[in-house]
């Protein structure tokens, strides 16, 4: 089997990049562990409306919910709320994760992608140190997949990374503990997005209510690794559903754990090899929201790739073209959030109440991570004396 | 001496692969749809076990 290029995973990231490449002209092949795209659902199912503008979806039947906006809680149930009407119209959506993915791998498979599903990849094919394809197992057959070009799509465990030699670890203090339902019989009469902060209720990390509809809500956790105990997450979790007037008579149609990384930048590039999504660790490390990103992130990659086929030009340096795109797209918000995450570390519950507490009638000027810092600058300006550089513009 | 390991409990776990990216050793695989722990590569840190959402990964004694 011989491809230009073989993508491994097909989420959000590989099927946007597997899409993008198959465009430019590329013979492309994903491969992808799991028996469904999409399936299971790991993630809280939020996503800014930014992404109608990028065109990159043409059906809607993966939207589940508009929302109005989004609410912040700090521990003493303070609420910050950043809606439509005060910020532009820019909100989101609570998305079905699983026809999401699937709407973007058939627009990679339009294109001419081939998917291979229940397809494992087990490591590299390296021909004297140089990356020449993926060794596979498909259903019980050993496969050895040649390509010009792999792209490791697979995920937080990133085993592409490591089988290159780029140093995928995550530390502690930057992954997330997750548990998360889909809980059906609750009452959430409200379109906003919910998150609750406090080192109670969720130490380096928060709880989500993503309201997929007025009786269900996507519910989750995330807790810092280096905060976590074992079963924490769930038992945080656990006790806020029943402490919640809307969710305590919710029942689980479903229940997951992940892992969020919540890291620097790494190193997304090698000769004949990309990283992308949650492998190339390209979370926003304060929200831990990555969709977005894997859109963004994606579409450079596949064009950068088909440059590549088209110029059979598979060296790391031409590969950085794809590095530095997505670092000038993303790569600030990127670094910046991570310094507003070690920040948020520092700051006890009391605090939060008091930052939480001026602004609760704040008038946001953007709907964002970057509006709700800038008003905290504007407010805090010796508190995040450190921050002010990082919001300018 | 006794030194500890991590196991994996798979009836609990739910293949998150949180455990797997957090080891500094390599030494977590999945196997099967399910973490499993390399004992000859895992020197017992319990970094992992701390890190587990569902509280499916124990120390047990190395034997």
């Amino acid at each position: 089997m011989k491809y230009d290029v073989v993508v491994v995973g097909g989420g959000p990231a590989g099927s946007v990049t597997a899409r993008f490449a198959a465009e430019g002209g590329a013979k492309v092949l994903v491969i992808e562990r799991r028996k469904e795209i999409g399936v299971p659902v790991l993630c809280g199912e939020g996503i800014s409306k930014k992404i109608d503008s990028w065109g990159m979806l043409d059906s809607r039947n993966w939207i589940s919910r508009e929302m109005d906006g989004a609410r912040i809680y700090s521990p003493n149930k303070t609420m910050v709320k950043l809606s439509a009407e005060k910020a532009g119209n820019e909100t989101g959506y609570v998305i079905h994760r699983d026809l999401f993915d699937q709407e973007l791998a058939r627009k990679a498979m339009r294109a001419g992608a081939e998917y291979m599903m229940n397809t494992k990849a087990v490591g590299l094919i390296k021909e004297d140190g140089r990356i020449k394809g993926v060794k596979a197992m498909h259903f019980n057959e050993k496969l050895e997949i040649e390509a010009d070009i792999v792209v490791g799509a697979d995920g937080v465990e990133s085993n592409v990374g490591k089988w290159a030699g780029i140093d995928t670890t995550l530390k502690p203090n930057d992954i997330e503990s997750c548990l998360q339902y889909t809980l059906a019989n609750v009452d959430c009469e409200d379109p906003f997005t919910d998150f609750f902060l406090g080192k109670k209720i969720a130490p380096g990390g928060y709880i989500w209510v993503f309201p997929k509809g007025k009786d269900v809500a996507n519910v989750g956790i995330g807790v810092l690794g280096s905060l976590s105990r074992p079963g924490l997450a769930k038992k945080l979790l656990d006790d806020f559903i029943k402490s919640d007037p809307r969710l305590r008579k919710g029942q689980p149609l479903r229940v997951l754990a992940g892992a969020v990384p919540v890291s620097l930048p790494i190193k997304t590039v090698k000769d004949n090899l990309i990283l992308v999504g949650d492998a190339a660790r390209q979370v926003d490390p304060l929200t831990g929201g990555g969709l977005t990103h894997c859109l963004e992130v994606g579409k450079i990659a596949g064009e950068v790739i088909a440059e590549a086929v088209n110029e059979q030009n598979f060296s790391e340096e031409f590969l950085m073209k794809y590095e530095r795109m997505w670092k000038e797209r993303i790569g600030k918000k990127l670094e910046r959030n991570y310094k507003v995450k070690e920040l948020m570390l520092d700051l006890d519950d009391k605090t939060l109440d008091k930052f939480a507490d001026s602004l609760k009638d704040y008038n946001f000027d953007e709907f964002s991570t970057k509006g709700l810092i800038k008003a905290l600058v504007k407010k805090h300006p010796s508190l995040f004396a450190k921050l002010i550089p990082l919001v300018k513009g | 001496m006794v030194r500890h390991k991590a196991k994996v409990n798979r009836e609990v776990c739910l293949s998150c692969g949180g455990c797997i990216a957090i080891c500094n050793q390599d030494a977590i695989r999945m196997v099967e749809g399910k973490a499993y722990v390399n004992d000859s590569a895992c020197i017992g840190c319990g970094i992992c076990i701390n890190f587990c959402p569902v509280g499916a990964i124990e120390k047990v004694d190395a034997v």
